[in-house]
This record gives C-alpha cells, structure tokens and sequence, in this order.
C-alpha cells in the first residue's frame, strides 16, 4: 500500500504521464490516480493541475463534483448497499442496520480495522434479486439481514 | 459430456450462478457454457440443457441438483415457459441462448445483418430507413431517433461522434447492464450503423462504474469486432473507446454526459444548442441509450415498416420493462407497446409476492409518477404516459407493498434529486433542498400547516424552470404521494396541526 508522500509522488507523474492525452481531461486522470494509489490525496491538486496545464480550482471542481473520486484512503474491501427503488421496496433499510450492527460503523465510514468501508448506491442495476450489496466489484442479490454476517465472512 | 447453459448476467451470478459453476467446474461429465441472461430472473439460478425438441431448464437450482439434471428428471421445456413465450423478444431475442463474447453466436442469430445493409445503402437512405420505423429514443426522452441522425448527417465538420449513454442510472432498471454484458456486438452494431449513417470516426460509450462487468466485456467486444473488421466503414477505422464514470446520476443527461465525457463537473448545458449540431468538443454527435443503439440492428435488418407495425401509432415497436420490488416474477420483459400496466403486472410480474399486499407501483425510475391500483388501466405508450403527467422513462417498474411508509419515500425521492442535481440550474439546486427539509419535518411529525400547499407551490417552479429533467421531473414521485396517499402525510400532520391551535388558543 503507497502511504508516504514521497511514495505518491513517485506514481503520480508516471500515471498521468500514460493518461496524457489534447486537450486534457481531468476526471480521466483523476479516475487513474485514483486506480494506482486508492484515493486522490489533496496534497497532489497541485501537481496534477500543474502537469494537465489546468487550474488548481479546476482540478478541485471535478474532484468535488463526483461521488466516486475519493480524497482519502477506504478500506480493503467497499461495501455499498443498494439503496434503489425496488431494494427499498424489498425492504434494503433492514439489511442497513445490520450491516451496521455486524461492522459497528454508520454510513461513509471504515471499520477501525481499515477491512471495510460502508458506502450506500443508487442502484446497481440488480433490482430484479434485490436486495443488493456489492462488496468491491461482485454483487449479492437476495440479501436478508440474517445473510449479512456470512456474506462479510468472505472478504478478509 | 452434457452440455449445461448458465447465464453470466451479473444478477444470474448474484442469485447464484457463480456458486453452481465453482462446484460443477471440476466435473469431466459436463461442458459449462455461460450465456446470456433469460431476464426471468425469479427463477435464477437457473439451469439448461439441450434436447432434440429445444432446451430443458431446472428453476432455483443448487449445486446437489446435478444428477436430477443429468438424468433429465422435472426440467420444463423453456417454450412452455409463458413469461418468455408471451413476450415478443427483438432485441433481447437472442438472450438466454448465446454466449455474449462469441462472434459465431452472434452471426448464427441475426448478427451482422443490418450493418450488412447499411453498408449498402446512402446515409441518407439508412436515415430514412429509421424514420420510416419511428423508433424513439429509450433512454427517457423518447426523442425520434431519425431526427438527431439527420441533423448529425447534414452538418459538414472535421470530426464527428458517437456516443452511447451506458449511465442507466434510473433505480429499478437494468435492461442496458444486461445488453452490454450480454450481447455488446449488438450495441457496438448499432453505433457502427450510425457512424456510417452520419460519417463519424470516434464513439464512446460512457458507462456507469456500478456496472465494472459490463465495462469489462465492452472492452472485450470492442476489441473482437475490430478483428472481425465489423469497424471498418469505408476504408476508414470507426473507434470506439469505453469511458467509466464516477458515480453522478446527472451524467445520464446528455449534456451533463458530454461535459463529463471532456473531464469536466458533469453540468447540464442549456438547450439549444442540441449535441447532434453541437455536441462532444463542439462537434455534431449523436447521443443515443444502450437500448436505443440496440434496436438499430434489426430495424436495419427486417426493414422499418417491418418494426412500425409492432406496438402502437406514437409508440412504434417493443419496449423492455423491468419490473422489480415486491411481485412475483421480477425480470426483464419485452413486448409491443399498447398493453396496460395491470396487464404487465398480472401476465408478467405474477401478481404480487408471497405474502405481500399492493400500495402503489412507480414507474419510470425515481423521477417518475406513482400509480395506485385505481390507475393501473393506463396503456404503456408515450403519448398515453405523457397525457396522464407520467413518463415511461427507461422502462423501469418498480412494486410498493403496503409495509412502505409514503412519506419517507417521498422524502427520499426529493433527498435523491438534492444529491445528485449538478447545481446549475436555480429550481433544482435550491428546490430539491428546500423541498427534502419540508419532507423531513413531516416524517419527524414536526410538519407544519402550509407544508404541503408549499410543496405544490415548489413543484410548480421546479417543473417549469429547470434546466433538465432531473429539476423538472424531480417534484413528480412526490407529488404523486402526496395525491394518491395524502392521509399518510396528514397523519403525520394533525399532532402538529393539533399543536398549532392550542398554542393559538393559549
């Protein structure tokens, strides 16, 4: 795992070298910062509006804007509960709380453990097996809060 | 060996599929063949296997079923299946059978076919030739097709696009996730169709990052169909280049998109100018849904007057709902346009689920209206949908049993609209805002007398003033609660109301 800033540093300049691209775009070399180092650390707008040829409040603006680009480091494993109109109608909000129950942390938080963090989605498309958790890229469709604690059991 | 056919849907896989194929993979008696989806879902994981008289398939399967399937025992032939038979399947007519990387698959079905003929007709004749079938836009605003082509085609420019809108964001729609994940050549075949059509060089497709498979298997795709030369248009190379998102609803509006799509806030632009004259990087280009794309190659393929004659005179074809929430039968259903929603409810969706009891079925994903089992008789088709206030959106519908509290999805439909609208536009930054605070008071029993006149009041000027559909479409799901199940919101009102007057009368 890349902590230091030095250690950023040295990826940084290496990943938006290879997203390089006329005229620039910044939510494209935002996504791949964040693939190589897991978040896009505030210390970097500088370097990243520097090396693009774009402005700091530039940058700034399209890192606010999208819910997906993260500013700090999240757990080894995402969770995000589906918080979507047909998992709502199945009834979702009871497998909130006991996923809130088994990690012990609310919404938009980490375990203190750093294995996961707790996210909720506007659907993830999976509404006819909802209710839907999707844990980093896989999706769990039926879900009921008495799955919830095999269901974590799976991602160390 | 016994060949099995398992779907690799994302929702085949969360409703197990995945677990079937580690416990099976091992086995030397059975050839595992992941395909597509069916879309009956309610019976996933499911299980096929071939026979003389067509395929046999076993419903909620677990991985000890193996030896009843091998043996044959309690399958039911898929054509006796009347969810599937009732449907008229166009562009999912190939789901459930191929395999979605497999360009032999494709080709043995109908693939390939109307880029064939596009191929041999003038941009102006493949412009016509949608015209004539009246296809609509199936993203939501329903807009003729035909009419983006043609301004697309018209204008001279340097450089021209094309641009899938894969940010099928609407909660309780999936039919985009399962064409892309499972038939990609079908999409890609219709934005070579229009590229040939307009003469662009460069598509994208901007997908949502809910959906990493369905990037996954563009990219794949993308990538056989430049092989096959499927991209090859007059002596010139038509790219086409995946673009993840990042989680913004309002990136499903076409301008919001395109801004995106440059690296920038996914802000709305006004309108006009429209992006088929000026859009991605100021240049004409087409911005199409999934479904929309999809549909090309068969209009291409049997003709337009062939796709007209299905459906009804402003709705011309079939349309893909996906019915989810509390029914029986949640899947994905294509059919003609003109059967009403309680007929799709009851043929389709089955009634509702065990032990559940209707309240109210919204569709149209979370901007659309909601509809009580008095309205259930509306026929689905736009203009009808359009008469009665609603939209058909992108198709989703979505059942409310009668454990839903009105009030907190109220509040949560208006809380979505607050977080996810761009900020451009006055009605809905502020609107959507002040309406969810209102909401919240009510749902806390602190509402106070004039709340709902005020909601009225705001919806109003949400509905007229904002830039998009996301202000302006935002104020519909609540006030539709509010007319259909007022006495949930007043029962919730009267201990303030009550309040009110004692403290006047102290």
């Amino acid at each position: 795992m890349i902590q230091t800033l030095t250690e950023i540093r040295a990826v940084l300049a290496d990943v938006l070298k290879r997203v390089e691209q006329q005229p620039p775009n910044i939510l494209r070399s935002l996504l791949a910062v964040q693939e190589a180092i897991g978040y896009v650390p505030l210390e970097t707008i500088g370097e990243i509006a520097q090396h693009m040829g774009v402005t700091d409040a530039d940058v700034t603006g399209v890192l606010s804007f999208y819910p997906d680009l993260r500013t700090r480091p999240y757990g080894r494993h995402l969770i995000r509960i589906c918080m979507g109109e047909s998992c709502l109608a199945n009834h979702c909000t009871r497998v909130l709380s006991a996923l809130g129950d088994e990690l012990r942390i609310g919404l938009n938080a980490t375990t203190s453990d750093g294995r996961f963090t707790l996210e909720r989605v506007y659907c993830v498309g999976n509404c006819a097996v909802s209710p839907s958790v999707m844990v980093d890229d896989e999706v769990h469709g039926r879900v009921t809060p008495s799955d919830v604690a095999a269901l974590l059991a799976e991602y160390l | 060996m016994t060949r099995l056919y398992l779907s690799n849907d994302t929702s085949s896989r969360a409703a197990g599929t995945g677990a079937l194929v580690r416990a099976w993979a091992e086995r030397a008696d059975v050839d595992l063949i992941r395909t597509s989806a069916r879309g009956a879902f309610f019976l996933e994981p499911l299980v096929e296997r071939d026979t003389p008289d067509g395929r046999l398939l076993w419903s909620h399967v677990r991985p000890g079923d193996l030896p009843r399937i091998l043996s044959g025992e309690g399958g039911t032939p898929i054509n006796r299946l009347s969810f599937l038979a009732d449907q008229t399947r166009i562009a999912y007519a190939d789901f459930g059978i191929t395999q979605p990387l497999s360009m032999a698959d494709y080709v043995a079905q109908m693939g390939l076919k109307g880029l064939d003929r596009a191929r041999q007709l003038s941009p102006a004749d493949i412009v016509k030739e949608l015209h004539i079938s009246g296809l609509r836009g199936r993203g939501g605003a329903a807009y003729s097709v035909w009419k983006k082509w043609d301004v697309a085609r018209r204008i001279d420019a340097d450089c021209k696009y094309v641009v899938a809108n894969a940010d099928e964001g609407d909660a309780g729609t999936y039919c985009d996730r399962m064409m892309m994940e499972g038939e990609p050549f079908r999409l890609i075949e219709g934005m070579a169709i229009c590229a040939q059509a307009i003469g662009a060089d460069q598509g994208y497709i901007y997908c949502r990052q809910e959906y990493p498979t369905a990037q996954k298997v563009l990219q794949q795709a993308i990538t056989i169909a430049e092989q096959a030369g499927m991209l090859d248009l007059e002596g010139r190379r038509f790219h086409i280049e995946v673009f993840g998102g990042a989680g913004a609803y309002v990136c499903g509006e076409e301008t919001a998109l395109l801004e995106s799509l440059e690296g920038r806030r996914g802000v709305v632009r006004p309108k006009p100018p429209y992006p088929a004259a000026v859009g991605l990087y100021g240049r004409p280009t087409v911005v199409s849904n999934v479904l929309t794309f999809a549909t090309v190659p068969s209009i291409l393929a049997c003709g337009g007057s062939w796709y007209a004659s299905m459906g009804t005179e402003q709705s011309s074809g079939t349309i893909a709902l996906q019915i989810g929430g509390r029914v029986k039968q949640p899947g994905l259903v294509e059919i003609p346009f003109g059967a009403t929603l309680e007929e799709v409810l009851d043929r389709f969706g089955g009634g509702m689920a065990p032990g559940a009891r209707f309240k109210a079925v919204q569709v149209g994903g979370p901007l659309g209206s909601l509809f009580p089992v008095e309205k259930l008789d509306i026929r689905i088709c736009y203009d009808e949908f359009a008469k009665a206030d609603a939209i058909l959106g992108h198709g989703g519908i979505v059942v409310f049993d009668d454990e839903t509290d009105m009030v907190e999805m109220a509040r949560h439909f208006m809380a979505f609209t607050a977080d996810e609208s761009c900020g451009k536009c006055t009605p809905c930054r502020i609107g959507s805002v002040r309406a969810r605070e209102i909401l919240e008071r009510i749902e806390r029993g602190q509402g106070r007398l004039g709340d709902l006149e005020v909601l009225a009041d705001l919806g109003e000027t949400m509905k007229t003033a904002s830039l998009c559909a996301l202000g302006g479409r935002a104020p519909y799901p609540v006030l539709t609660a509010i007319e259909h199940f007022g006495h949930e919101f007043m029962a919730r009102h009267y201990p303030a109301m009550f309040q009110k007057e004692n403290d006047h009368a102290d």
